[in-house]
């Protein structure tokens, strides 16, 4: 399970990231996006802990067969070359699944907070200002 | 070239073609109209190839490619005589159109749209009637649909086009799906999507005329013909689709796509005649329609919009017949349908170009400004008398001898039906008849006969060019050798198509001369009472508009507005309801959502909201990095101005890269860092150009509210997530074992993660990689978009 200490860190984080969302300043807004997408890549990584605590690396070229699982059965006679992890093999990794999501949604938050900031800036130029509620007022 | 493949690449040779457009009309410029009929005519000569097999030996020419064959739906053709009937109408009927076109079209309109539109239709259109599959089969008809659409409201500029594209769209395409859940319902039945298969096994045929589904199924698929076709109730937006280019309504609106429904009727003519149903409702909606469309015609004072009514009508005749129908004899009036199926085809057709020339020379369409056009426009008027005479079944055109078949075979099916009917259908039929001798004179007398107008038309009018003139005079020449030689057409192509619809060989024998028949009474009478109504036309047609006037709600279109306009209003009350547009209001709707969706039956679930046994147990570097995390992050939010702010921000950023090695994941490590550095750079440069002008003052209950609902999501956070850890939803086979037992021996990649991501899920990144590049070509676009304006 996890550790109480982080969930709470995340769950604060989730609490200030929303109210800077709520505020009135783009700008501001913006930060609170980002805060939010950290707290949503924390929890979904911290959730990953499924069978064990090992870095999902495979180390070693996999000969050992206890350090990481994997037999590799060079055997030429056989026709086998490629390593195979046995049936009754327990690997103890964190969850890669969970990482690989979570790599794609911080490399995707790059990109739209760009977008979006560039947007607050052409607001700001056309508008003049970076209050939401003015902007409306503009807007009609 | 065998059969099959002349027909495959007939259907997709429009479509290709249509994507050549643009390229073409670069280098032909306006001439790109010929490039079209050029097309048109390729497709016409590969339907051709098949023609010596088809209407030749009999046979029927079947073939499949392998499409989605875990649902049984291939690409399948089924030529038989039916649907090389119609493929030859619209690829013939195309050529013509498409090189009127060329006179037609202003140079300055759109071309490379019109044209594109035309070809995907003729496309279309032709897959359509070969299709073996009844999901294919929709496919087809409803980018028929899609295409008439978009060629309806051609003109974008104005309103009334896009109300009768508008009107058209939502009317057939809504058929198309009723005729859909018939075509699953027929699935339920036999099993099949396939019709070939359906349609080559007796006792298939059988089990669905018992089965109980058999009238739902039955009504579902009619309803589908019946708004395609422009029958019963849904006859409102054939009229309002006049508002398309007229070489467009030639096409589409008269001798092609309203034949789609004439087709599926046809087309499922074995499966379901000879029943009781059949003759009810394909019938019984075809005699209401022709009545009632013919009557109507009298009070339109738009050419097209008579043209329209009269279509409408003319389709109904064709609907009547094909109903007609016994137990015994499943199909008195198929031969006489589909022979006017095809004559319909050329008059009409034939009207309609004369319609688009009167409105090209005389610039208007308005049949009470018109009159005395025959000493200014000869051939046109010839022309238009042959397919208006031919309409109005005059001897020796071809309509005639559809008419006389029509009647004969009204005769025969009220005989068999006995009693009242005797005489009943039969003066259905005449009275249909009677209409529509009327309004065909009225074409010719009120543009042609008659004083011509001297304030309302232009002081010089003259014959069309040469490529508006011909196509006309084409179809015109055909209705009279058809009219005279009737054993042409019908021994070439009526008796395989005839075949096709009744599964068995049939024989038929026209003649221009038949001896003093009942029938040729019939249409004496028909005559007489014709030229009678004649000259009560306009006193008709004033009463029809006072009626209309007093009792608007006895109109079908009243109803579609009221539906329309108030499907309008509660969307609009819908949308400001649910689009208040301030993003606050959509902040607590999602908060609202996550909190009922999550965090309650989370919390119903767990038997404690904070489970009995917590872990403190932390490195003393960990607690002090998480520490530093909520100092960060709580910095980033309380410091008022940006510049501070965002130093936070990004020392939270780092901090999380620094957790995620606590997490073991030092992928996301990597990348955080990386990300961060980048995004930080970012936001610097952002605000070196946004001046912190304002400042947010909070209000203290706006504060009070606002952290109100971050400490309830923070909570609600929490207390999913402690649960959440611990496992009290029964875990689900996790996807990763598969990954971990795979990476090595599959993609032979020691870093799971990264194998992950450039192989298993490829696909994944693949569109991560698009996300990047939409939001950089975003920035450059809104930064572009600022030079552009200063």
């Amino acid at each position: 399970m996890n550790n109480t200490l982080l969930t709470i860190t995340i769950s604060l984080l989730f609490g200030i990231g929303t109210f800077l969302m709520l505020r009135r300043d783009i700008i501001k807004v913006i930060i609170g996006l980002s805060v939010l997408s950290h707290a949503v890549n924390l929890l979904i990584v911290s959730t990953g802990i499924f069978d064990g605590t090992k870095v999902p690396i495979i180390t070693g070229s996999g000969h050992e067969g206890e350090a990481s699982g994997i037999i590799f059965n060079d055997n030429l006679a056989d026709g086998v070359l490629a390593p195979v992890v046995s049936a009754s093999t327990h690997v103890d990794f964190v969850d890669p699944l969970v990482q690989a999501l979570v790599l794609t949604a911080i490399v995707i938050s790059l990109a739209t907070t760009a977008f979006i900031l560039i947007l607050a800036y052409r607001i700001y130029e056309e508008y003049g200002t970076t209050d939401i509620r003015e902007l409306r007022r503009l807007w009609g | 070239m065998d059969s099959f493949n002349a027909i495959t690449v007939a259907i997709f040779l429009p479509f290709i073609f249509a994507g050549l457009i643009p390229v073409m009309e670069k280098l032909l410029k306006q001439r790109v109209g010929w490039f079209a009929a050029a097309t048109a005519l390729a497709s016409f000569i590969l339907i051709g190839l098949a023609a010596p097999e088809v209407l030749g030996e009999g046979h029927i020419v079947q073939g499949s490619i392998s499409w989605i064959p875990s649902a049984g739906v291939n690409f399948a053709i089924y030529a038989d005589g039916l649907a090389m009937l119609i493929g030859f109408i619209a690829s013939g009927i195309g050529v013509l159109i498409m090189s009127y076109s060329n006179g037609y079209m202003s140079q300055k309109e759109d071309l490379k749209r019109y044209y594109q539109y035309l070809l995907l239709f003729m496309g279309s259109m032709i897959g359509m009637v070969f299709s073996a599959n009844t999901i294919q089969l929709f496919i087809f008809w409803e980018l028929t649909s899609i295409t008439s659409f978009m060629l309806i409201g051609y003109w974008r500029h104005k309103p009334e086009s896009i109300y009768g594209a508008t009107k058209s769209l939502l009317i057939t395409a809504a058929g198309g799906l009723a005729m859909l859940a018939g075509f699953l319902l027929l699935r339920t039945i036999t099993g099949s999507f396939d019709l070939a298969a359906i349609l080559s096994d007796p006792q298939v045929i059988n089990a669905v005329k018992e089965h109980e589904l058999f009238l739902i199924t039955l009504i579902l698929i009619l309803i589908g013909a019946a708004a395609k076709s422009a029958q019963g109730p849904f006859y409102i937006w054939l009229p309002n689709a006049m508002e398309a280019p007229t070489p467009v309504s030639a096409f589409l609106h008269s001798a092609t796509m309203v034949k789609a429904g004439i087709y599926l009727v046809a087309r499922i003519h074995p499966i379901f005649s000879g029943t009781d149903a059949w003759f009810i409702l394909v019938s019984g909606i075809g005699i209401l329609t022709m009545l009632v469309a013919g009557f109507l015609a009298f009070r339109q004072t738009d050419i097209k919009g008579i043209l329209a009514y009269s279509t409408i009508s003319q389709l109904a005749y064709m609907m009547t017949m094909y109903g007609y129908t016994t137990h015994h004899e499943p199909g008195i009036g198929v031969a006489a349908a589909t022979f006017h199926l095809l004559n319909h085809a050329t008059f009409k057709a034939c009207l309609f170009l004369v319609a688009g020339i009167v409105a090209h020379e005389a610039a208007t369409r308005d049949i009470r400004k018109l009159g005395g056009l025959r000493r200014e426009m000869p051939i046109t008027f010839i022309v238009a008398s042959i397919a208006a005479l031919s309409m109005a079944g005059v001897p020796p055109l071809n309509g005639f001898l559809s008419k006389e078949m029509f009647y004969e075979s009204s005769l025969e099916m009220g005989a068999l039906l006995g009693g009242g009917f005797t005489f009943l259908i039969p003066a259905c039929a005449v009275l249909g008849g009677v209409f529509t001798f009327a309004y065909s004179i009225k074409l010719i007398d009120g543009i042609f006969l008659g004083e011509r107008s001297k304030e309302h038309l232009p002081e010089h009018i003259h014959e069309p060019p040469l490529t508006m003139l011909i196509p006309p005079a084409f179809l015109a020449l055909l209705v009279i050798v058809f009219g005279l030689v009737p054993s042409l057409p019908v021994h070439t192509i009526i008796e395989p198509t005839v075949s096709g619809i009744l599964l068995e060989t049939a024989h038929l024998h026209v003649k221009l001369w038949h001896g003093f028949t009942t029938s040729l009474m019939m249409t004496i009478v028909t005559f007489i009472l014709g030229i009678l109504i004649y000259f009560r036309y306009d006193r008709i047609a004033a009463l029809q508009d006072n009626f209309n006037a007093r009792f608007p709600w006895i109109s079908v279109n009243y109803y579609y507005d009221d539906a329309v306009d108030s499907a309008k209003g509660r969307a609009f009350k819908f949308s400001t309801i649910t689009q208040p547009g301030n993003i606050k209001y959509y902040m607590t709707a999602m908060l609202l959502l996550m909190i009922t969706v999550v965090a309650i039956p989370v919390i119903t679930l767990a038997t404690n909201i904070v489970p009995s046994t917590l872990n403190f147990d932390i490195a003393p570097y960990e607690a002090i990095l998480l520490l530093l995390l909520i100092v960060a992050a709580l910095a980033s939010a309380v410091l008022p101005k940006y510049l501070p702010s965002i130093i936070a921000l990004s020392a939270l950023g780092y901090g999380v890269s620094l957790l995620f090695i606590y997490l073991k994941a030092p992928d996301l490590a990597l990348t955080q860092v990386l990300v961060e550095t980048l995004s930080t750079i970012i936001f610097l440069l952002a605000i070196t150009k946004i001046p912190q002008k304002y400042r947010e003052k909070i209000p203290k209950s706006v504060l009070f509210r606002d952290l109100a609902i971050s400490l309830a999501v923070a909570a609600s956070v929490f207390v999913v997530l402690l649960n959440a850890t611990q496992g009290i939803v029964a875990p689900f086979e996790s996807l990763s074992h598969y990954f971990i037992e795979n990476s090595l021996p599959l993609a032979g990649g020691h870093n799971i993660v990264n194998v992950i991501i450039v192989d298993f899920r490829g696909y994944d990144t693949l569109g991560e990689i698009s996300v990047l590049c939409l939001a950089a070509l975003g920035v450059y676009n809104l930064i572009h978009s600022r030079g552009e304006e200063q």
